[in-house]
């Protein structure tokens, strides 16, 4: 099982059965798998979630114009979210390994400390980096913190980077010839024209002022959003934000000191956004906590392997 | 089932290779000292970890504790005691308070007259019992660098705990923690040996888990891999690049582990030897291989795993190899695109701190600075250079090499500056320039690469502590300690004679208006993390503490002038007489203490004494003047040992404190006089000697 595709189904699959709602990625620009509301705001507050999505992700600074064998400016995460973060997590996820078809007994498979952090979120937990055979696989991370609130329930959070993995598996030499389809299309001819043209607009094109004027109205309907307590349409211009820093950058139209206030302006509304979320849910009477185990969303405590006996 | 054993095992998922080393030592250093706080002392004890596991067996531990005897006092015998002997009310309360019957009541005398007394015995615990409370207790306390809760909340600890074996002479501790029961059962590696099995003490539990290739003991782990890696060098026929930091930290993240070797395409040989070690080390955690000083096209690492039946851990790492070395090529190629200077022209878009500016305007502090620092020194030829380093130093921080590799940084503009052609001693000084890195590492080879590197952590540090992020405790984010470590010893070993109080104010000025604490406040705080590098780094020479104290109660911060003044006491105190001018200056010095200057009067001085002690001092005055002034600071402290006779026989001849304060006040200003010269090479006061007149000789190492 070596194409792109083959390997979102099975991944979707899996966690599906683990008891994970299948959801879509999110319909904006977004920097990672993290900033969809169903992972950055579902990790707040007592109600369980368990959830698992593609999310295309965006970091116009790493665009490459099609021409880097590793390097993309939009590349796809599988996102897996765990709330709370069960018994036997690792162990679920060494399973979906497994379902990819990959037979751990052969091979190496290891837990590197690799914790995470986004400032623009409030955001960090502490995790690995997952590596099979010295190539980083995953990213796994308990998170501990977002919107600047401490977390209790404790998720975790699961990603795979698709790309990345498919490649390895395939042992292609570029992103670029990866099979999306099983002996059929290549990721290339999917996708090149799309890095190749957003590399332009990236660091060429972008009109900055357009994209300043963007960031602050943006912004200012975030402040309204929240000043009227919707946390989500809130929570969008906060993401539209971002991803316009991100242009900004990426063209080299941020200063030094400009970043740094940019950043600290983002950040300021993910933060409120966390907290007229909670808030707002905490209204509505939390309404996940009524969800039953069995149910869809809910996971089944899975064994550990060696640990069914003490 | 091994008699005074206690076996404890904490199952967990991977706690990162920096930190689990230290928390087993921890672990079971805790539970060494709460059993020897309970007289249950071990005899033995032995400690092992993996990633997934710490453990600690404890032997020779006494069964239980020993039964306590002890007598408590209470009321006095007239009140807990009637007329005839019987207890009162009072006495039968007290008694019931100690937990015994009132007719066990004792009589004991005290100075204070008669008392009743309780005789009251603890039997002592099982040690299993005692195990139970302080096992948990122990694990749940143990220090991390960084803390996370779990699931429902539970924790904190590293990372989420999963078993727990605690067993004593065979038997189980029973406790709870985390949600998990205690037992005797483990298991082997999650994936390759996941079954559970049961342990009854260290011996067996080492010997199961050896059975499954898991090695718990760290050195034993650590001394196979040094074997396996050089046996698979040498057959490469070649020998490892030595990494130890590395080998430690693979060997910490390995329970189980296998050697892989696997190859590099020929043509990644022709990147720079520094890039090819550089991206196998820090994204492979893999080691070069060379022969004669030449890199082989091959590289070492380490698996979680004893084998590789069929070759898909080598090819898994070849190809990733093979992909970084790719993307370094790239970026080799595209830095190589532009010139050393052009990248550095990009500094102002990097920050350095958010208060402190860009590195465009560090840059250009630090050339400022060189010159100052040049000129301070005399060293006319290196100035030019230095300013041009300086402004060439920091451009690798912007290239896509240092980006991807940010312990390339320096080294990647030597290479750059190196391939541009630029004169040897401009790419060595940036090669260079964050040389010393550790105690091994030498200082960096050229004059110029002292003088930026220099100039560099003082900046660093001024402006850091300038905008109040002061180190505390183990914090040091901005490696303010590490950068005074390196202050020191560059213009210690690079023979600087100047005077970083003077670097460091200039430092200061050329902030402007970004720095929050005044510069006086800057230079408090720095003077004590400099001293303490100081006294650490003249330790290390053999100089005794109470020596460089008191060279640093000069105040000097011209560092090799600091350390001739050091090298001069150390030679000068065994030397007969010295011993009694350092007792004649505590002497003066506690006679003047609290004492306001006097003015000195030559025509007021009457006694013989005092008369000879004042010639004796102008001509000492000037002769330590002199011999100062030319750095002579033995001669200094013979000249001072030669005054000692003079003085002593002042102080059995002359009252200072005479009734008549003219008279007096003038002897004090003599003395105060003296007392200047004295001090002009050393605080002599801080030298240790033994007051009575023992042997002469080197005398109390502080």
């Amino acid at each position: 099982m070596h194409s792109f595709q083959d390997l979102i189904l099975t991944l979707s699959q899996y966690w599906t059965a683990q008891g994970c709602v299948l959801q879509q990625p999110y319909d904006l620009e977004v920097g990672a798998g993290t900033m969809h509301p169903e992972t950055f705001l579902r990790v707040l507050g007592p109600e369980p979630w368990n959830v698992v999505y593609v999310q295309p992700s965006r970091r116009p600074a790493d665009a490459r114009y099609g021409e880097n064998p590793f390097r993309l400016g939009k590349h796809y995460q599988l996102q897996v979210l765990l709330k709370p973060s069960p018994a036997g997590v690792q162990a679920l996820y060494v399973q979906s390994l497994e379902a990819m078809g990959i037979d751990l007994s052969l091979h190496d498979l290891r837990f590197e400390e690799d914790n995470w952090e986004a400032p623009t979120l409030g955001a960090w937990g502490v995790g690995w980096q997952v590596m099979l055979d010295g190539m980083e696989i995953t990213q796994f991370t308990y998170f501990q913190q977002a919107g600047g609130l401490a977390l209790d329930p404790v998720s975790a959070e699961i990603t795979y980077g698709l790309e990345r993995i498919t490649m390895f598996l395939g042992r292609k030499r570029s992103l670029y010839e990866i099979d999306w389809v099983p002996g059929g299309v290549t990721y290339g001819q999917v996708r090149h024209q799309d890095e190749v043209e957003f590399s332009r607009y990236y660091f060429e094109l972008a009109d900055v002022e357009f994209l300043r004027t963007q960031f602050d109205g943006n912004e200012r309907e975030a402040v309204r959003c929240l000043e009227a307590e919707l946390a989500l349409p809130a929570y969008e211009c906060a993401l539209k934000c971002s991803h316009l820093f991100n242009v900004l950058d990426a063209r080299g139209a941020v200063s030094v000191t400009e970043r740094v206030g940019l950043i600290k302006r983002v950040r300021r509304l993910s933060v409120a956004c966390a907290k007229v979320y909670v808030a707002r849910r905490e209204q509505l009477g939390y309404p996940l906590l009524a969800a039953k185990p069995g149910e869809p969303g809910h996971l089944a405590e899975p064994s550990r392997p060696g640990e069914e006996t003490t | 089932m091994p008699r005074g054993e206690f076996l404890l095992e904490v199952r967990c998922e991977e706690i990162p290779a920096r930190m689990v080393r230290r928390a087993t030592q921890d672990l079971g250093s805790r539970i060494f000292q709460e059993l020897l706080n309970r007289k249950l002392t071990p005899r033995e004890i032995e400690t092992g970890f993996t990633p997934r596991r710490l453990a600690v067996a404890l032997k020779g531990i006494p069964g239980r504790e020993q039964d306590r005897t002890e007598e408590i006092v209470g009321p006095p015998a007239s009140i807990a005691f009637d007329d005839h002997g019987k207890p009162t009310k009072a006495g039968e309360g007290f008694a019931r308070r100690c937990g015994i019957e009132a007719r066990d009541l004792e009589r004991v005398k005290t100075p204070k007259g008669e008392y009743a007394a309780a005789v009251v015995t603890t039997e002592g615990r099982p040690t299993l019992e005692v195990l139970s409370e302080l096992a948990p207790k122990a694990i749940a306390e143990l220090n991390w660098a960084k803390v996370m809760t779990w699931g429902r909340g539970v924790g904190p600890w590293a990372r989420p705990v999963h078993g727990i074996v605690a067993v004593f002479e065979g038997e189980i501790v029973p406790f709870e923690l985390f949600g998990i029961q205690s037992g005797a059962t483990t298991c082997g590696h999650p994936v390759l040996s996941p079954k559970a099995f049961q342990v009854a003490g260290f011996a067996s539990y080492r010997k199961k888990l050896g059975k499954l290739g898991i090695e718990v003991n760290f050195e034993e782990r650590l001394s196979k891999l040094e074997v396996g890696l050089s046996d698979a060098a040498a057959e490469l026929g070649g020998i490892v690049v030595d990494d130890q930091p590395l080998l430690e930290r693979l060997t910490a993240m390995c329970g189980t582990p296998g050697v892989v070797v696997g190859k590099i395409d020929e043509k990644h040989l022709e990147l720079p030897r520094e890039v090819l070690i550089a991206s196998l080390r820090d994204h492979q955690s893999a080691f070069t291989v060379e022969r004669e000083g030449e890199l082989l096209p091959a590289f070492l690492t380490l698996m979680d795993r004893a084998d590789d039946p069929e070759g898909f851990v080598r090819r898994g790492n070849e190809w990733v190899v093979e992909a970084r070395l790719e993307d370094a090529a790239f970026f080799f190629g595209e830095d190589r695109k532009k010139t050393l200077a052009e990248h550095a022209a990009g500094l102002g878009r990097l920050s350095f701190h958010e208060k402190l500016g860009s590195y465009a305007d560090k840059t250009e502090r630090i050339v400022e600075l060189c010159k100052f620092i040049c000129r301070l020194l005399d060293w006319d030829d290196e100035a030019q250079t230095a300013a041009e380093v300086a402004r060439l130093m920091k451009g690798d921080l912007v290239s896509e090499m240092v980006r991807e590799f940010t312990s390339l940084q320096g080294i990647m503009g030597g290479v750059y500056a190196r391939a541009e052609g630029l004169d040897e001693e401009v790419w060595r000084s940036i090669y260079e320039q964050y040389m010393p890195q550790g105690t091994a590492d030498s200082i960096a080879s050229t004059r110029v690469g002292r003088v930026v590197g220099l100039a560099d952590r003082i900046d660093s540090v001024v402006g850091v502590l300038g905008i109040g992020l002061t180190p505390s405790g183990s914090k040091d984010p901005f490696g303010v300690r590490r950068a005074a470590q390196g202050v020191v010893r560059i213009a210690l070993e690079g023979e600087m004679e100047l005077d970083l109080d003077l670097v460091a104010a200039r430092a200061y000025k050329q902030y402007g208006d970004r720095l929050e604490e005044s510069a006086e406040e800057v230079l408090a705080i720095w003077r004590p993390f400099l001293f303490d590098r100081i006294r650490h780094i003249l330790g290390l020479e053999d100089f005794s503490y109470d020596e460089i104290e008191a060279a640093l109660e000069v105040g000097a911060t011209n560092l090799p002038d600091l350390r001739a003044r050091v090298a001069a006491i150390h030679t000068v105190r065994d030397e007969p007489g010295f011993r009694s001018v350092v007792l004649a200056a505590k002497r003066i010095a506690n006679i003047l203490k609290g004492v306001p200057e006097q003015e000195l009067r030559a025509d007021l001085l009457s006694e013989p004494a005092e008369k000879l002690l004042y010639q004796s001092y102008q001509k000492l005055r000037d002769e330590i003047k002199k011999a100062e002034h030319e750095k002579r600071y033995e001669e200094c402290l013979r000249t001072m040992t030669s005054f000692a006779d003079v003085l002593d026989h002042f102080f059995v001849e002359v009252l200072v404190m005479d009734e008549n304060p003219d008279v007096r006040n003038n002897r004090v200003a003599l003395l105060q006089a003296i007392q200047r010269s004295l001090s002009r090479t050393a605080g002599l006061t801080a030298v240790v000697v033994e007051r009575a007149d023992a042997t002469e000789g080197k005398q109390g190492n502080g």
